[in-house]
């Protein structure tokens, strides 16, 4: 009889925490995913989290995520309030939760690019103008890459004049720039689209070998990472508390929290800056 | 108790078991009883007897549906559970004393009660295996008899048994049957044995090929008589 | 001496199942020229030596969490077979009903990333998602197989049982006891099924070891990559040590006293999932029935199915038959390499290790490796599917082959192997093959995560274009194929009913 007892007990404990265990209403809560080096996610941004929570004077807590949608969801649900997001998530997590805002993005996002490269065995060479690559094989990086997908579609469609389902013998989407780069170097696809500073760290890491792929075209500039404030947060962490949060990002400056990113600072941004993604999202179908 | 008037059965070799229909005209099935008429009174002690094929089991089988709740049946099929031990195939005897709570918890840990009951039982029977035993470790014979104690657990009026000896010595039958004979009010069981059926039965029937070929009741039977059934049965 | 007499032309018809062995070749034969399946590769090699080099050296420090990992791996598989369980076991008892068996075969259809998928809507990255992603499917095959299980027991039982008795202590008396042994088997199996999709889910953001796992594959991190699948592979062969049936309410009541903390369950999201999201574009936002737009609702409708429905159905049927041919091919080398009654048993043990790691490492991590070497095409699924489910048919028909007692004849193994035990196990094999048939087609939609157009890739393009209603009516479509194809290959073949079919 006295297992019965405990075995009831600890029942009743099990339940009990299913119903406590309630995250904390005054934790602020963030997410990023990196564009590069996906490895060590939460060691490394805990240590940005511990800097937030220095500076904001709450507890802030770091969620790591999976891919660019899941932390949009996660921003619309509320499970988030500040996420490091691409330009095209930002786009669709700002479009679901009207009055959220864009407070900070990296500097070298005011003038992203994404590079077209190529496998040798197609003969292309840099040029100043758009490469011929009808029919060759293809490959995007993630579905929801900005830099990967997203402008690299866009430029196709304006010089193709046709989708990249038609225009190439076969798109595929690698899921990541490194993958991008690696299968391109295979020569499982013969082009591909990546993003400029993936490319430029593999090279100098000396991963590439540039007899095997090398870079045919540079994408025009274009903006992209984020950082993106949930609307309500002034309400439920005191008012101001947006512009707390953007003052504490734009005065980081400690390389070893920039280097998660990675990004050399973080300057001033605006729902507007990202009024092209938007329109090009738009224009290629990828938002309604 | 029971009388029964004209009864026809039929076996249904697909679904395995008989089916009480007047007009067999399904393919599937065979007819086994043939217009049988029969009464048997509280408190008789009859015994069926008749070559392999006479419809024995089936006309029991029937008996056992008419009289059902105050009947245990001891069938040749058995219905033990392999997986169970010797307790609790005995048990399943006593289900329907309990309410099915009791039954559920008696699965995981034996009642005291049940316990000493079915320890008596076992002795009763000359099975001296421990309760515990799984009954897919037991030989033909203790098998029978675990059987015959889940019939005899259920405690009823009426005892139906379909050859529930049979894999026993001579010895230990007429013993097990005497218990059996002295604890039920009324008894229905199709005897292998016919000479045993004839020395321990008030009563003994007879079938062959689905009817009723004599019955002690109402005639007087001897042995030759039962030993021309048989031979000409077996030439048949 | 008497002259034989000479027989011209003797016809010797096919057995039945060397019928369906043709069968399903001709039918992969058929469809070949018009699948893609292209060898697209002109230097795997470079990462063919990365990927040697990092089995070579696993690094089971680079991954961070590790233990917890691991922990919230085991923590999901318990929990969701537990509910599942609970879930699963009374429907088994009306599962004869047509609506609860038709329902149980849509919700058993429906891939654990789909479920994981709309849960997250929901319930957001919280262990809800995981576990309910894993009970749901779990719970709807339970039904099926214990209800199989149950419907083979005997009914002897039952007729010595006095009829006054109650129906729950008849039933369990009667028919539970006699098949609690292979109900508990299965149930041991499916923990180990259940470790694998916990792990799987960990690809779409569960904190399971498939989260670090996607990410050291994905990222070329193959030194972390190999140790992350070693400790998988050693989780999954060792369960028998180190989860005992006996134990398993005790790491139950663990696993929920450790499992990472349920965040608050916001039911505004449920009702906007239900009342928005998963509505057609059309019906957002219409307040009454007279103002549905019908015509943009059915260009909505034809759209979604001329261009992604459709496709994306023929490209998983292509893909689930070659798969099912090749499946072949593996379970019966996969067989002959394990089996104890053709090799000495010690040699039978580095068998048996093959089968464990083609049968524990998942399709997703398979598809990836291979994609690498052999290049984008339906192939390297091809080869992912039919090792995977090749190596648990094997594993599951070695148990049974091993259990079959030789010939007393002289005879060399290799024959007694091929005249004895390959016709004893023949049927059951096959049996079991077209019972993984219906779970070759919900494991193509993985391969869509990977970029394989199969309905999993166009379910996962909508997924992250947030268009939850096209994604919906992607995984009903998925979900209906299933069943289809279900009803067809029953309606089409006969199984022997008394074996052990189920897997």
């Amino acid at each position: 009889m006295k297992a019965l007892t405990k075995l009831i007990a600890l029942c009743a404990l099990t339940l009990s925490l299913f119903v406590s265990n309630n995250a904390n209403a005054t934790t602020f809560t963030f997410t990023a995913i990196p564009d590069e080096d996906e490895s060590q996610l939460r060691t490394r941004f805990e240590k940005v989290a511990l800097y937030l929570e220095k500076e904001l004077g709450v507890e802030v807590k770091y969620i790591p995520v999976k891919s660019y949608s899941a932390a949009v969801t996660a921003f619309r649900n509320n499970q988030v309030q500040l996420a490091w997001f691409g330009g095209l998530s930002g786009v669709q997590a700002r479009k679901l939760v009207p009055g959220s805002k864009a407070i900070a993005q990296g500097y070298e996002d005011q003038f992203f690019k994404s590079y077209f490269i190529a496998h040798y065995s197609t003969g292309l060479a840099m040029s100043d103008s758009f490469p011929d690559i009808s029919q060759k094989t293809f490959t995007f990086g993630s579905k929801g890459s900005t830099s990967g997908r997203l402008m690299p579609q866009y430029y196709i469609e304006q010089h193709l004049e046709k989708k990249p389902q038609q225009a190439f013998k076969r798109v595929g989407f690698s899921g990541d720039h490194s993958r991008t780069i690696a299968q391109v170097q295979a020569g499982a696809y013969q082009v591909g689209a990546v993003n400029y500073k993936v490319w430029e760290s593999a090279l100098a890491a000396g991963k590439i070998d540039t007899n095997k792929v090398k870079v045919i075209w540079e994408t025009p500039a274009y903006p992209d990472y984020q950082w993106t404030i949930r609307s309500g947060v002034n309400a439920q962490f005191g008012e101001g508390f947006a512009d707390k949060v953007q003052a504490v990002l734009l005065n980081m400056n400690n390389p070893e929290l920039l280097k998660s990113f990675p990004r050399s600072s973080f300057v001033n941004a605006d729902n507007k800056d990202f009024e092209p993604v938007l329109t090009v999202a738009k224009k290629i179908g990828l938002i309604d | 108790m029971i009388t029964i008037d004209k009864l026809n059965l039929h076996y249904d070799r697909t679904a395995g078991y008989n089916t009480g229909k007047k007009t067999g005209k399904n393919k599937a099935s065979t007819q086994v009883i043939f217009d049988l008429s029969l009464t048997i009174s509280e408190g008789e002690k009859v015994a069926i007897i008749g070559p392999s094929g006479a419809g024995k089991s089936s006309l029991l089988h029937h008996l056992y549906q008419t009289l059902q709740n105050r009947a245990a049946l001891c069938s040749q099929r058995q219905g033990l559970v392999d997986n169970l031990s010797i307790y609790h195939n005995i048990f399943m005897g006593a289900l329907a004393r309990h309410h099915w709570l009791f039954n559920l918890v008696n699965l995981i840990r034996p009642f005291k009660q049940d316990l000493n009951n079915i320890t008596a039982l076992c002795q009763q029977l000359e099975l001296d295996q421990p309760l515990t035993k799984k009954v897919d470790k037991l030989s033909g014979g203790q098998r029978q008899r675990v059987a015959l104690a889940r019939a005899l657990y259920q405690q009823q009026d009426i005892f139906i048994g379909d050859e529930p000896f049979s894999a026993l010595d001579p010895l230990m039958t007429s013993r097990l049957l005497e218990s059996v004979l002295a604890q039920h009010n009324s008894v229905i069981m199709v005897m292998h044995d016919r000479e045993l059926a004839m020395s321990a039965f008030d009563r003994v029937i007879a079938l062959d090929k689905g009817r009723l070929v004599f019955d002690s009741k109402q005639q007087h039977v001897d042995q030759q008589q039962i030993t021309k059934l048989f031979q000409t049965s077996a030439v048949a | 001496m008497p002259q034989l007499q000479q027989v011209k032309n003797t016809h010797y018809p096919l057995g039945y199942w060397q019928k369906v062995t043709v069968l399903i070749w001709l039918i992969a034969l058929l469809i070949i020229p018009f699948a893609d399946i292209e060898i697209v590769n002109f230097d795997p090699l470079l990462e063919l030596t990365l990927m040697a080099q990092g089995l070579m050296a696993p690094d089971f420090f680079a991954t961070e969490y590790l233990f917890q990992a691991v922990i919230q791996t085991i923590n999901f598989a318990i929990i969701g077979v537990c509910l599942g369980l609970v879930l699963g076991a009374p429907l088994a008892l009306i599962y004869q009903h047509p609506i609860v068996s038709s329902c149980c075969a849509f919700f058993r259809a429906i891939h654990e990333i789909f479920w994981a998928l709309l849960f997250l809507q929901i319930f957001g990255l919280s262990p809800m998602t995981g576990i309910l992603a894993i009970t749901i499917p779990f719970a709807a095959t339970f039904a099926r197989v214990f209800h199989d299980i149950i419907n083979q027991s005997s009914d002897s039982p039952l007729e010595s049982i006095d009829s006054r008795a109650d129906i729950i202590s008849r039933f369990t008396y009667g028919k539970i006891a006699q098949v609690l042994p292979q109900l508990m088997a299965y149930t041991r199996y499916r923990f180990e099924c259940a470790l694998r999709s916990s792990a799987v889910l960990g690809f779409i953001g569960m904190p399971t070891l498939g989260f670090y796992m996607e990410t050291a594959f994905r990222q070329g991190n193959y030194n972390e990559g190999a140790a992350l699948l070693i400790i998988f592979v050693t989780l999954i062969g060792t369960i028998s040590y180190w989860c005992p049936p006996k134990l398993m309410m005790v790491y139950f009541i663990i696993a929920c006293l450790t499992l990472v903390d349920i965040p608050a369950v916001d039911s505004s999201l449920l009702v906007r999932f239900i009342s928005q999201d998963i509505l057609p574009p059309a019906l957002v936002n219409v307040g009454t029935f007279a103002e549905v737009q019908w015509a943009s609702l059915t260009t909505w409708f034809t759209d979604l199915l001329v261009e992604q429905a459709i496709p994306g159905g023929i490209a998983t049927i292509t893909l689930a038959l070659l798969a099912l041919a090749a499946t072949h091919v593996v379970t019966l080398n996969a067989h002959a390499l394990a089996s104890r009654q053709l090799w000495p048993t010690p040699l039978t043990w580095l068998g048996q290790l093959i089968l464990l790691i083609g049968r524990s490492v998942p399709e997703y991590i398979l598809a990836f490796i291979f994609l690498m070497l052999l290049g984008p095409s339906m192939l390297p699924a091809v080869i992912a599917l039919a090792i995977h489910n090749g190596c648990v048919i094997a594993y599951l028909a070695v148990k049974q082959s091993n259990a079959i007692a030789p010939q007393q004849m002289q005879m060399s193994k290799f024959n007694q192997f091929n005249y004895h035990i390959m016709p004893n196990i023949y049927p059951n094999m096959m049996a079991l093959l077209f019972y993984r048939f219906e779970i070759i087609v919900r494991e193509t939609a993985v391969f869509g995560i990977l970029g394989i157009m199969t309905l999993g890739f166009y379910i996962d393009s909508n997924f992250s274009e947030i268009r939850y209603s096209n994604a919906l009516v992607l995984i009903t479509c998925t979900a209906l194929l299933n069943v289809a194809i279900d009803i067809l290959s029953r309606r089409l073949l006969k199984f022997p009913k008394s074996s052990q079919t189920r897997c």
